[in-house]
């Protein structure tokens, strides 16, 4: 079984051995979207790229594509950290304040609320996809797993009413994340066992996560509301299955602890990944299987567990938005949510490395909120042009971050080029 | 020898970053000739062949067909020009017809644009029937033998109009018999006018063939001899440029206890073929057992049952006593093999990966590499360092990737991980492929210290010398069996006979 | 031909193969009794049959005809089971959901779309290029067609939709060639180029929609003049056949020409033979003169024009509309078709008709049963590719060289 697991892997052609070795056979698309190599220089020229380009496309639609630029970003919030001053601040839980240097309820503090709410679930599915990536597996399929974690967290959330506050959001998220892991596990294990692409299959689950989550939250649905049947959305999580909210109003949506849970997890992606034997292992099943095997490693173990905890974190995410965000899912969004896509965009820009993944997450978290309809004054450019142009801008990112600039500058790569094998 | 050459190459020099390997190439090949090209790996000969194929464009040097340079930038413009080559590694398409392979690319036509397959179907079997080349035009490729598979490669250059016939190491893949057919079929592609080149490294098979033989080492050209009162001594002096090979000073073995015992082992290969058929031997401690035979024969498979690589269908393997047979690769490397896998880029190690990691490869868990899971990676790093030094690995830094390394550096980062781990038994196979002969030196003083230290060291390799130089005992393995056993005073030619088949009763 | 006949000639009446055929018919035809027209009330007869294919398929199992035997089991349990739920239900709910003709006149529509990005994807993945971006490249289709024809419509008066067409087409090329540089000379990984392309290909349409046609939409006149439906006039009045072909879009006439030609170029022509073995293994290819990146760009490029035809027929030919991201994934389910149908023309056509009848089904089942019954049928081909390629129904494996680029040495 595992020979025929790895014959898709590897080209027939030897590898070169001899004094005339050249090229590394092992430059696949781990070693080209994982590689430190250039560290954060290549990610951002691609960024600024991507901004000239959609630039261009609002001048084309004749705005000034600066003052654009300056209104998103003013709506990101992200101005928030250059306005210093003597604030004080509460700490969160308690009733005492301190000082602090910025002013924590301004305008600028409920923005940035926002973006870092958004922020939250795309930090985990980046690193749902960087995890699998590491183990040489494209687990397109993050945003079913999302969806599928979502759906287990409002079901949990929404029944069990009487249970223990903490338990129950506690339950919300572990199910969640395990739904999701489990999900994405149908496709590491079809993987591992019978060799199934993971991007067909993974493609495939996200329709079907869309699709089964018409059916639940639709009208007659199995998870529709019990109070309001013409309305095609889910009952709202009890409160106790709510993440605590520690900055901002609770009713204005404020910033839940979830964003600290996520900013764990993305410690806890670079320690498993650099720092603990299963991300050893996971790594060199990414960079070279054949190898990995030879050394001992169960490649189809691997390849299972890579999907399985990619799934996890995705699953997490979902979980996160049901209960620090959006308490509960309505039909229409499912189709129109993008979050596992925009991970995806997230975890190439970072390079698939924690920190990278942490900044690129941020870009586009603010990248959505500040050209949302909520934040964005039409009066300077359309929110509804501007969230188009922020899909472009994600599409540009992953279209181009793959590349080497600097060969694309020295044209070596349409050159004819002859090397011996 | 009056007539002139239907091809030649003048002055043929082709560089690679750092290798010269064509250094002002002459060679030529008369009409009907099977002329040889005959050297060591890397000796240059594939290098030649990719430039007759317009693969590669030389650096210097003309190419002159009947006495008239050409210009060959493309495969295209060598076939326009009848040159064909049956490449080592077969170029064909395993879900497509036999004749569909053929006829690619100058299909036979109707009404324009459609293709013809009955045509296709008539030409082929025209053309097999008039070389002898039996071939059934309507199977699939990767249903029929790899002796049939090279006479489609062989049809494919024909059906092209070749007249120039390139055969590139065709008997690595072949059985003796096959390879028989093959001579036999080369000889009528002879009397029918073809001009072939023949390269090898086998020296009974070219002077078998062969009318001419040229010797090429290093990108040079040694010299051209007839076939007809050339010996193997001879060849095999221009071929390596010395008497003896390479020996290594070692002292009389001490076999201790038997350490690997293999016993009627079988195994399947991917196809589903028996390619291990019933193995038994034994390799004691202290003692250097090698296996010798043709490239494809089991021991790929063997190599990859005995370290739990591939499932065996029956016998045993039992290490120091300890039954492995049905252990996994993690199993084997732990209860004390050492595993010097073929293809170190490949296999061996994970180029993008530091030093570091690719010598902790197997013993990142065990402690104090490891602990509860979590990687400790200071322990890791001075034990990187510690072997780096002890095996003078040139280069690189504990922190350098793999795949900056020279040949010979990263095979000792192989032997240093495998070493490292004090297996009971080491298996070696092909440890000094591709390597200069400072390295290959290198790697055979680790593994005869390795037996004097009373480890049971088993070398595989395709190298005869290799094989005679280190081994205190050699076995032979042909078509999946061990047909002889010989003492490190065979010959080469008792051990070539051995190999392809011959006096198989014998001993 | 030779091929073709030769197999239609050695057919053995009583192999396992015709005998799990037959097995899947069986299956059919025990859910078929239950439904209008015959409607048998009683579940006895479904079973009985249902079992007589479960028996044929364990028949062929045993024989070695593994796929189709699992298939005609797979065919008798399903019969059984949608047989006996369907006698549960009204006959009154029946008839209003099952009317044939109407049933497979929307199949064939809805089959459409899918059959053009299916095809598009057939050349794209057959030359060695994975192409995840068919979604992308229809709904680039579907709004350039729509752009165009309502620019044209001006001048061009009723032939606007050929203007329209000819754009669609030129996008989708546009589109496929940022694929065809990436993937065959950069060497990006092909997935994540694909990716990149359906972002792009959704915020580009989505930019210019909203800044042409804003908020309310496109002109509520395209119906009058974009592709033409065919009026067969003397088919009208044919018993079951008139009401299905007697009044289909052009494209649905177009998209059977595209198969029947698409599988004489595969498989019958030079051109075939060369694009196939470009994706099985490009280094033969090469070494016996054929050009690997040409094959790969003409057939990426040509790709994404075939596939944005499928979009323009959506825009201009069905719903004679456009709205942000109106795809909605039917090129997934095109390229789930084409993985399903083992990237063979005619089994992927086969496909795209039993996806095309899951989205028929699930629009008519909500006139008896309620909207939830048809979300999940939507489900149903995404859920059979994933069984299709994990080898429960015969493996499915695309050409060998897919996904990799070709590096010329």
């Amino acid at each position: 079984m595992s020979d025929e697991l790895l014959s898709e892997e590897f080209e027939e052609t030897p590898t070169p051995t001899g004094p005339l070795g050249g090229s590394s056979p092992q430059q696949n698309f781990v070693s080209r979207y994982g590689s430190k190599a250039g560290g954060a220089l290549g990610p951002v020229i691609t960024t600024i790229f991507a901004f000239l380009m959609a630039g261009i496309a609002v001048a084309v639609v004749g705005k000034n594509p600066l003052k654009v630029y300056r209104s998103i970003f003013d709506g990101t919030g992200l101005n928030f950290f250059a306005h210093f001053g003597s604030y004080s601040i509460r700490l969160p839980f308690s009733t005492q304040h301190v000082w602090f240097w910025w002013d924590t309820s301004s305008i600028a503090a409920m923005n940035l609320q926002q973006t870092l709410l958004i922020t939250t679930p795309i930090i985990l599915t980046a690193v749902a996809l960087g995890f699998a990536f590491r183990c040489g597996l494209f687990n397109i399929g993050g945003q079913g797993q999302y969806l599928v974690g979502a759906y287990f967290s409002v079901w949990i959330g929404t029944s069990f009413v009487n249970l223990n506050p903490f338990l129950h959001v506690l339950a919300c998220l572990v199910i969640g994340s395990l739904a999701g892991a489990f999900y994405a596990g149908i496709a590491g294990l079809l993987k591992a066992t019978v060799g199934a692409h993971e991007v067909i299959t993974t493609i495939m689950l996200n329709w079907t996560a869309i699709w089964v989550g018409e059916w639940l939250f639709g009208q007659q649905g199995p998870l529709q509301n019990t109070s309001q049947p013409a309305i095609p959305i889910s009952n709202t999580i009890a409160d106790g299955a709510k993440l605590p909210i520690f900055w901002g109003p609770k009713l204005l949506q404020g910033l839940s602890i979830g964003i600290f849970i996520s900013v764990g997890m993305l410690v806890v992606y670079w320690v498993v990944i650099n720092r603990t034997t299963l991300g050893f292992e996971v790594r060199a099943v990414g960079f070279n299987p054949e190898a990995a095997r030879y050394g001992g490693v169960s490649v189809a173990r691997n390849y299972f567990l890579a999907m399985a905890i990619s799934g996890l974190f995705a699953g997490l995410a979902g979980a996160l938005d049901i209960t620090g965000w959006e308490y509960q899912i309505g039909q229409l969004d499912i189709p129109v949510s993008q979050v596992g896509f925009i991970g995806l965009a997230a975890a190439l820009l970072g390079r698939n490395t924690a920190v990278g993944i942490g900044f690129a997450s941020l870009l586009f978290g603010a990248l959505i909120n500040g050209t949302s309809g909520r934040q964005l004054d039409p009066s300077v450019f359309s929110p509804d042009l501007a969230g188009n142009l922020t899909t472009i801008i994600q599409g540009l990112v992953i279209l181009f971050v793959g590349l080497n600039l600097t060969t694309l500058v020295s044209g070596g790569v349409f050159r004819r080029r002859r090397r011996a094998t | 020898m009056a007539e002139a050459p239907i091809l030649a190459l003048e002055g043929i020099t082709k560089r690679f970053p750092g290798v010269l390997a064509n250094d002002h190439i002459d060679f030529d090949l008369m009409p009907g000739e099977v002329h040889a090209l005959l050297g060591e790996n890397g000796a240059g000969k594939s290098t030649l062949m990719n430039i007759l194929y317009g693969l590669y464009t030389p650096d210097e040097g003309r190419i002159l067909l009947h006495g008239n340079p050409i210009d060959l930038g493309s495969t295209k413009a060598a076939i326009e020009h009848g040159i064909g080559m049956v490449h080592q590694h077969f170029m064909l398409i395993p879900v497509m017809t036999v004749a569909e392979n053929i006829v690619l690319a100058s299909e036979p036509r109707h009404a324009g644009v459609m293709l013809d397959y009955s045509a296709a179907d008539r030409r082929v079997t025209e053309l097999s029937t008039r070389y002898g080349l039996a071939v059934d035009p309507d199977a699939r490729i990767d249903r029929i033998t790899v002796g049939q598979q090279q006479r489609v490669e062989i049809l494919k250059a024909l059906y092209r109009g070749a007249e120039i016939l390139v055969l590139d190491e065709p008997t690595a893949v072949l059985t003796p018999q096959e390879a028989q057919e093959l001579f036999e079929i080369i000889r009528s592609l002879k009397e029918q006018g073809k001009s072939i080149i023949f390269i090898s490294h086998k020296l009974h098979e070219v002077l078998e063939i062969a009318d001419r033989i040229t010797t090429l080492r290093r990108g040079k050209i040694v010299g051209t001899v007839p076939a007809a009162g050339a010996t193997e001594e001879g060849l095999a002096r221009m071929m390596v440029g010395r008497e003896v090979l390479l020996r290594i000073d070692k002292t009389v073995p001490k076999p201790g206890e038997p350490l690997l015992e293999v016993e009627d082992l079988v195994v399947y290969d991917d196809r589903g073929l028996e390619s291990v058929r019933g193995v038994t031997f034994t390799v004691h401690g202290g003692e250097i057992v090698g296996l010798a035979g043709v490239d494809a024969n089991g021991q790929a498979e063997l190599i990859d049952a005995l370290t739990g690589l591939r499932h065996a269908s029956s016998g045993r393997v039992v290490l120091d006593g300890r039954e492995i047979t049905h252990a996994t690769a993690r199993d084997v490397l732990d209860s004390g093999m050492g595993h010097i896998p073929e293809d170190r880029h490949r296999r061996g190690l994970v180029l993008p990966f530091s030093l570091t990691e690719n010598l902790g490869l197997h013993a990142y868990r065990q402690e104090p590499n490891s602990r509860f899971g979590f990687l400790n990676l200071g322990k890791m790093l001075d034990r990187a360092r510690r072997l780096l030094a002890e095996f003078d690995v040139r280069g690189g830094t504990p922190d350098t990737p793999a795949g900056a390394l020279s040949g010979g550096n990263q095979q000792k980062v192989v032997l240093a991980r495998e070493i490292d781990s004090e297996p009971k038994v080491l298996i070696a196979a092909q440890p000094t492929r591709g390597l200069d002969v400072g390295a290959i030196e290198f790697v055979h003083r680790r593994l005869v210290e390795q037996r004097d230290a009373g480890r049971a060291v088993f070398l595989i390799s395709l190298e005869l010398e290799e094989i005679l130089s280190l081994s205190d005992r050699i076995l032979v393995i042909f078509e999946g069996q061990i047909v002889q056993e010989f003492p490190p005073t065979a010959t080469e030619e008792e051990l070539g006979l051995a190999m392809t088949g011959g006096k198989r009763d014998a001993a | 031909m030779t091929a073709l006949t030769g197999r239609i000639g050695h057919i053995d009446w009583r192999g396992p193969k015709v005998v799990g055929i037959v097995g899947i018919a069986l299956g059919v035809l025990a859910f078929w009794i239950v439904l209008p027209p015959v409607t048998t009330r009683s579940p006895l007869l479904s079973i009985l049959i249902g079992i007589l294919a479960i028996f044929a398929g364990i028949w062929s199992v045993s024989r070695d005809e593994k796929r189709i035997g699992f298939g005609a089991v797979a065919a008798g349990l399903a019969g059984i089971f949608f047989g006996v739920l369907a006698t549960y239900s009204s006959t009154t709910n029946l008839s209003a959901v099952v009317v044939w003709s109407s049933l497979i006149a929307a199949t064939l529509r809805y089959a459409t779309p899918l059959i053009y990005a299916a095809i598009g994807g057939l050349y794209c993945e057959r030359s060695g290029v994975v192409n995840v971006a068919l979604e992308g490249m229809l709904l680039t289709g579907a709004f350039f067609g729509i752009w165009t024809i309502i620019w044209a419509h001006s001048w061009a008066g009723s032939w606007a939709w050929v203007i329209g067409l000819t754009g669609a087409a030129l996008a989708g090329m546009a589109l496929a060639t940022i694929h065809a540089v990436w993937s065959i000379s950069l060497k990006v990984d092909q997935i994540i180029t694909g990716t990149a392309l359906n972002f792009l290909a959704l915020g580009i349409t989505g930019y210019i929609f909203i800044d042409k046609y804003g908020s309310s939409g496109t002109p509520g006149n395209i119906t009058d003049y974009g592709i033409p439906d065919i009026h067969l006039n003397f088919l009208q009045n044919w018993y079951f056949i008139g009401p299905i072909l007697g009044q289909l879009n052009l494209m649905i006439w177009l998209s059977w020409v595209l198969l029947i030609g698409t599988y004489f170029f595969v498989f019958r022509t030079p051109y075939g033979l060369r694009l196939r073995s470009v994706g099985e293994h490009p280094r033969a290819a090469d070494t016996v003169g054929i050009s690997v990146y040409k094959v790969r760009y003409v057939a990426v490029i040509a790709s994404g024009g075939i596939a944005a035809l499928g979009g323009a027929y959506l825009s201009i030919g069905f719903v004679h509309s456009f709205n942000e991201n109106m795809t909605q994934g039917i090129g997934f389910i095109g390229l789930a078709a084409l993985v399903f149908g083992k990237w063979r023309p005619m089994m992927t056509y086969a496909a795209t008709l039993l996806f095309g009848f899951c989205s028929a089904l699930a629009d008519r089942l909500p006139t008896a049963y309620g909207d939830q019954w048809g979300t999940l049928f939507q489900a149903l081909p995404y859920v059979l590719t994933i069984i299709a390629v994990a080898g429960l129904i015969g493996r499915s494996v695309g050409p060998a060289a897919a996904g990799r680029p070709y590096d010329k040495q």
